[in-house]
């Protein structure tokens, strides 16, 4: 099967060359990120936004207001002042792995991203294990990000790494029982097999512990507050970033709110039914969940203090590990059985 | 493996520019150093170039989280040193002010201690509103924000102004109600109480050998407060007891603070009522001229970080020597007693605990 196929929008080609030809698929592939590279701007750019927005409204201040309506240019204002800094690289940094990590991030971000349908005709792949390849290449970031914290020769940075791999095995493996559990329940690693098996019913309705698992797990996977021990801004400064100069921290925050949309679209897809919903269309569903979702990881962003990672490691094994269990065998038990 | 890391002195919770070398070993510090002397102004040399009413604005800066308690401090050595009568309603006075700028002091405390626990901004930002609204209270007894310059030997600049009892009692409501909602939002939060309860504990016996003073010290379950036994102005006159935990750990003293927000809040209802009528007015500054009563004049408060002591040698014109026992500088002393064998996050658990504010430690 051409992959080419597989992208739902077909690619736009010169008359020269043929649908199915390896070129013209190449071609087709590069025309699908560069759309889904936009997408993703444009949705950094919106979060980057509500999330100054929201976070004000609750700590009783404005936020943004002078630069455009609303504050919303604020954004591009602080980009450009961002692009204009000199970069640097710390002397005593192994540079070309200090400077590959982030946009290697950014890049496998762009292809997850990539992976994930936004509705049944916008999709980048209709491969029966997608679901499978996103968890293996979510479950890589955190050792990218051990990569950066190393290379960059500073110390706090080297503490972050290594609290990266003390996360990885706090939630990964309630992370991965979960998802397993979404799967056996849908019978499909698909994830629009599981947006088709949610028509009637939420899986957050079939599955609440699993739901709450997979939420915190993802919590900590977006280095999201009370799991931001990687960047710790009151202890370790902003952790594995704390050597990277500004026009790299642009794409840390870049890449901090592509893993938001990611994340988001995730939870939306596995737990919330994706695109399903009456009236509107399919994409205009999703995106409604997907910003609903983010929201409400903001508001928690803001409230809660942050965890310790020895009390996390622990709350994941302690807790969220059996939980997942409990999950799973419930859901075998009472739905699969 | 032993890692040393510098942490500070610009860095996000080091409350200004205070130096810390740590021994790490993976996520626990073995060995945790506070180096200081970053904001050092040489504040008792300068006063002995100054006359006496020229130095209360260098003892502001001591503390600028609660500039009032130096201030205050200052004026009563002045006044001990000149065996000065103050007079009967600037006692009172005194005390509500300084128990608003003591419930002022805590709320910035609690905020920047939530942000050092790792919460975004957001507590600080409430309970820096919250002390906007004593700001401005304190702003309209003696016309400024932050820098009040409001003592005059033997009583205050200005009396309080018409209206000031009825105003503050609507803050003292609103701020009741406030408290117990932070109280309410913090102890419930399970993150937050595993993250303090049981953390850097401090006991009693280390407590009083460190010579640690206030808060801290009554988070150690010592019963000590200069209010209470040594009690100047009204305090004796007024229903106050020292709050005090046994724990001992960063949650003791963060509940000891919020306790102490409550008693303040009864202090200042109950003085505000009691106070007497008259006049407040303190002496002009050109009669100034101490010496001639006593050589040597020692004054200690309560301020809202811990025991403050001033020791003066008075000259006719200008003091002789003043020295200044700082609390923040004991209290700080004891972080490398506190914060061994903790964690990494814990460190600034225990540092914010403390409340340490760097003018006041390095003088």
């Amino acid at each position: 099967m051409p992959i080419s196929s597989l992208l739902a929008i077909a690619p736009l080609l010169p008359a020269s060359i043929s649908p199915g030809s390896l070129t013209g698929e190449l071609i087709g592939i590069a025309e699908y990120a560069i759309a889904i590279a936009m997408v993703i701007i444009v949705f950094d750019y919106v979060f980057g936004w509500l999330e100054r927005k929201v976070v004000a409204k609750i700590q009783k201040r404005h936020g943004p207001t002078y630069a455009g309506k609303y504050g919303l240019l604020q954004n591009m204002a602080d980009i450009l002042k961002l692009m204009s800094k000199q970069h640097v690289a710390p002397a005593n940094s192994d540079r070309p792995m200090f400077l590959a990590t982030l946009p290697a991030m950014l890049a496998l971000t762009l292809f997850l991203v990539m992976l994930i349908p936004f509705s049944p005709t916008f999709s980048g792949s209709s491969s029966g294990f997608v679901l499978l390849i996103v968890l293996v290449l979510v479950s890589f970031m955190p050792l990218v990000i051990f990569m950066n914290g190393f290379a960059s020769g500073n110390k706090f940075s080297a503490i972050s790494a290594e609290r990266s791999v003390v996360m990885l095995l706090s939630y990964e493996i309630p992370l991965v029982l979960v998802v397993a559990t979404t799967a056996a329940l849908t019978g499909s690693y698909s994830l629009n097999g599981i947006v088709g098996a949610q028509s009637q019913l939420w899986y957050v309705v079939l599955m609440p512990i699993g739901f709450v698992i997979f939420f915190i797990a993802m919590l900590a996977e977006l280095e999201r507050p009370p799991f931001d021990m990687r960047e710790a801004d009151s202890e370790l400064i902003a952790g594995w970033l704390t050597d990277v100069s500004p026009p790299y921290y642009m794409l840390a925050l870049f890449l901090d709110y592509s893993r938001m949309l990611l994340g988001s679209m995730l939870i939306a897809i596995l737990f919330f039914g994706g695109w399903n919903g009456p009236v509107l269309p399919p994409i205009v569903w999703l995106l409604i969940k997907v910003f609903a979702i983010a929201f409400f990881i903001m508001i928690v962003r803001v409230t809660m203090v942050r965890m310790r990672i020895d009390r996390l490691l622990r709350f994941g094994w302690l807790i969220l590990l059996p939980l997942a269990f409990v999950n799973l065998i419930v859901t075998y038990v009472l739905l699969i059985g | 493996m032993n890692t040393r890391i510098n942490i500070g002195p610009v860095h996000p919770s080091t409350h200004g520019v205070l130096r810390l070398v740590a021994d790490i070993d993976g996520d626990t510090v073995l060995n945790v150093e506070p180096h200081i002397g970053f904001l050092h102004r040489g504040v008792e040399k300068l006063v002995e170039n100054r006359m006496y009413m020229q130095s209360p604005t260098y003892m502001e800066k001591l503390d600028y989280a609660a500039p009032m308690s130096y201030d205050e401090l200052y004026v009563a050595t002045v006044e001990k040193a000149m065996g000065v009568e103050i007079k009967e309603r600037a006692q009172w006075v005194r005390v509500v002010l300084l128990e608003l700028q003591r419930i002022a002091s805590h709320l910035l405390w609690l905020g920047t201690t939530a942000n050092d626990l790792g919460q975004f901004f957001t507590l600080f930002m409430w309970t820096m509103k919250d002390r906007d609204i004593i700001l401005r209270l304190l702003e309209r007894a003696s016309g400024a924000r932050m820098f009040y310059m409001n003592m005059r030997i033997g009583g205050l600049v200005q009396d309080l102004p018409p209206g000031f009892g009825e105003s503050a009692q609507e803050v003292l409501d609103y701020l009741e109600k406030r408290v117990k909602k932070y109280e309410a939002y913090l102890e419930r939060n399970p993150v937050f109480v595993g993250r303090t309860r049981g953390v850097g504990i401090l006991n009693r016996e280390d407590a009083i050998s460190l010579g640690v003073t206030g808060p801290v010290l009554r988070a150690s379950g010592v019963d000590y407060d200069t209010r209470k036994y040594n009690a100047y102005y009204v305090y004796g006159k007024l229903s106050f007891r020292p709050q005090t935990r046994s724990e001992g750990d960063v949650f003791a003293r963060y509940k000891v603070r919020m306790l102490e927000m409550g008693e303040s809040i009864r202090l200042v209802r109950e003085a505000l009522d009691r106070m007497p009528d008259g006049d407040a007015v303190g002496m002009p500054v050109r009669l100034i001229t101490p010496g001639a009563k006593n050589r040597e004049a020692r004054a200690s408060r309560e301020t809202p970080r811990g025991e403050g002591i001033m020791y003066m040698i008075a000259d006719p014109q200008k003091p002789y020597r003043l020295a200044i026992r700082s609390p923040t500088f004991v209290n700080l002393a004891a972080l490398q007693h506190i914060a061994k064998d903790c964690r990494m996050a814990d460190v600034f658990a225990i540092l914010g605990s403390l409340d340490i504010v760097m003018g006041d430690a390095d003088k």
